[in-house]
């Protein structure tokens, strides 16, 4: 009886905790890119603090465009900025003329084509998307 | 100097544009503030508001075109028209960017003057939570040069640091109070300023020297009278000429979770020019609710002028002209605060509405004291 109630304590709770690993965001790098990342030096790529990864390469990061979900995610999670903040925060650096925003795409697919064929890119997309085009270099 | 660094920046960038077709990637961008002021009773005069509702004193639109043309070398310039220059669009800078290393960047050309916390983003009012930042510290007449800037960027420990480093010239055409219009010149234009970021802390420090040429009518009568009296040395305390001027900033920024603290302090060196030193100081705190925020700010101005007639004899032949001179002497003494209290809604992804009422006072002269109410939508694109 115990163990047939917590069998179905786990799959209840393994569906919930599914259910919220679909909603999270994977940072994804090239396949041919084996850099490990912390969540700061995600958030100094995409205010374009740091320009080079570890090994020298240089970075090119890609963002998902205000109409995709992640966006409004990755920034609350990796940059900790609401999105009027990170916007103000560009435009500080765009307006003085030392600094330009990562470029954007509007969908997972073709965020995950511009990384697979970019071994210098960074981007992000939902962790359902993930799959063997792109390697996984950090959840958030 | 104008026309010869705006002619010669078109002459190049066809040039390089020609030479580089397919690297060149040229950009728009631009940002815009509509806002509306108004005193709140009659004789009340203050930052260009009466008490007739204004809209165009703050309010201007910009366009920026940048273009990346390839190897580290890109042309940026932005066109600004204010509403209190009637609308007429004026380049605020033409520059060429050159990306010597990741760490090192140099600007030729016209550009800004970083003299504060905020003078990169100077007019784009949605980069900061005031409508317009604090007028008490923000208030030199001129804001960009003709010149060279060095950007360094490096890390010193867990710190981002920023080292701007400027030489050049400004002599942009200003208004004085007396409403005359006159053309000054800022030569050997020569500072810097050192930022450092961690995380949610800022701190700045700037210093910048010039040597100054100005021409106050006013002034120039007053240094000819001491001349014919005989006192050269007197005279030549009230003209700008060849002077050298300085200026020294400090800032802090604070910026953890849902607060904002900024403060930034300023003195101006003005010395043997006729015209007064000026100490200047704000702090504002604000506050985030959601997209609201809501924020307070004080601040306070002290300008003295050292009382340039004090070796002069007290005699009956000098008795009018140092009369008239401790009058314009003691005129230029001047010791007022403000404080602020403002809300901003960012209702839009890229747009915020803001709402200000700041009261002013003279410390000096009561009558000079008013309310000013301001609504603004700023907007970038």
């Amino acid at each position: 009886m115990r163990i047939i109630k917590l069998l179905s304590l786990v799959s209840l709770l393994s569906v919930l905790f599914a259910g919220q690993a679909s909603a999270a965001i994977t940072v994804i790098v090239n396949n041919a890119n084996s850099v490990s990342l912390t969540q700061n030096d995600v958030s100094r790529i995409f205010l374009g603090k740091l320009k080079r990864f570890a090994n020298g390469d240089s970075v090119t990061p890609v963002n998902a465009n205000n109409s995709v979900g992640t966006r409004t995610l990755f920034n609350k999670a990796a940059l900790n900025k609401s999105s009027s903040q990170v916007k103000a925060y560009w435009s500080k650096l765009v307006f003085s003329g030392k600094g330009t925003p990562p470029k954007e795409l509007d969908s997972d697919a073709k965020i995950k084509a511009f990384v697979a064929s970019n071994p210098n890119a960074i981007g992000y997309i939902d962790s359902a998307n993930l799959d063997a085009t792109v390697t996984a270099a950090l959840s958030l | 100097m104008r026309n010869t660094t705006l002619k010669s920046f078109f002459a190049a960038v066809p040039l390089l544009i020609a030479t580089s077709v397919s690297a060149a990637d040229i950009n728009f961008s631009g940002f815009a503030t509509i806002a509306a002021g108004s005193t709140t009773s009659n004789e009340e005069t203050y930052e260009g508001y009466t008490s007739d509702l204004d809209f165009n004193q703050d309010s201007l639109f910009a366009l920026q075109i940048s273009s990346d043309l390839g190897d580290g070398l890109s042309a940026t310039a932005q066109l600004i028209a204010r509403g209190e220059n009637d609308w007429e669009p004026a380049f605020e800078w033409a520059f060429l960017g050159y990306d010597v290393s990741d760490n090192l960047r140099i600007l030729a050309g016209r550009q800004r003057l970083p003299f504060f916390m905020y003078s990169d983003f100077l007019d784009v009012s949605y980069a900061y939570h005031w409508i317009t930042p604090p007028t008490g510290v923000y208030n030199i007449p001129f804001d960009s040069f003709d010149g060279i800037g060095a950007i360094y960027s490096s890390q010193i420990g867990e710190f981002d640091s920023t080292l701007h480093v400027i030489a050049g010239r400004n002599q942009k055409e200003i208004a004085l109070n007396s409403g005359d219009i006159t053309k000054p010149d800022f030569n050997k234009l020569l500072g810097a300023a050192w930022t450092l970021n961690r995380d949610w802390l800022t701190l700045r420090a700037g210093y910048f020297q010039s040597e100054m040429t100005l021409d106050v009518a006013q002034l120039s009568d007053l240094a000819s009278l001491w001349s014919q009296a005989g006192f050269n040395s007197v005279a030549s305390n009230f003209v700008a000429e060849k002077d050298d001027i300085n200026f020294a900033e400090l800032g802090l920024q604070i910026d953890y979770e849902d607060y904002l603290l900024v403060a930034e302090f300023t003195r101006i060196d003005l010395s043997n020019t006729g015209q007064p030193d000026q100490d200047s100081y704000y702090v504002s705190l604000g506050k985030r609710l959601d997209n609201v925020m809501l924020y307070v700010t004080v601040g306070a101005d002290d300008d003295a002028l050292e009382n340039l007639i004090a070796n002069v004899p007290n005699v009956a032949a000098l008795a009018t002209l140092n009369a008239g001179t401790a009058g314009y002497i003691a005129s230029q003494q001047s010791e007022t605060k403000y404080v602020s209290v403002g809300a901003k809604w960012d209702f839009h992804a890229v747009s915020s509405l803001k709402f200000e009422v700041t009261k002013y006072t003279d410390s000096l002269a009561d009558a000079n004291d008013a309310t000013l109410i301001k609504l603004a939508l700023t907007t970038v694109f």
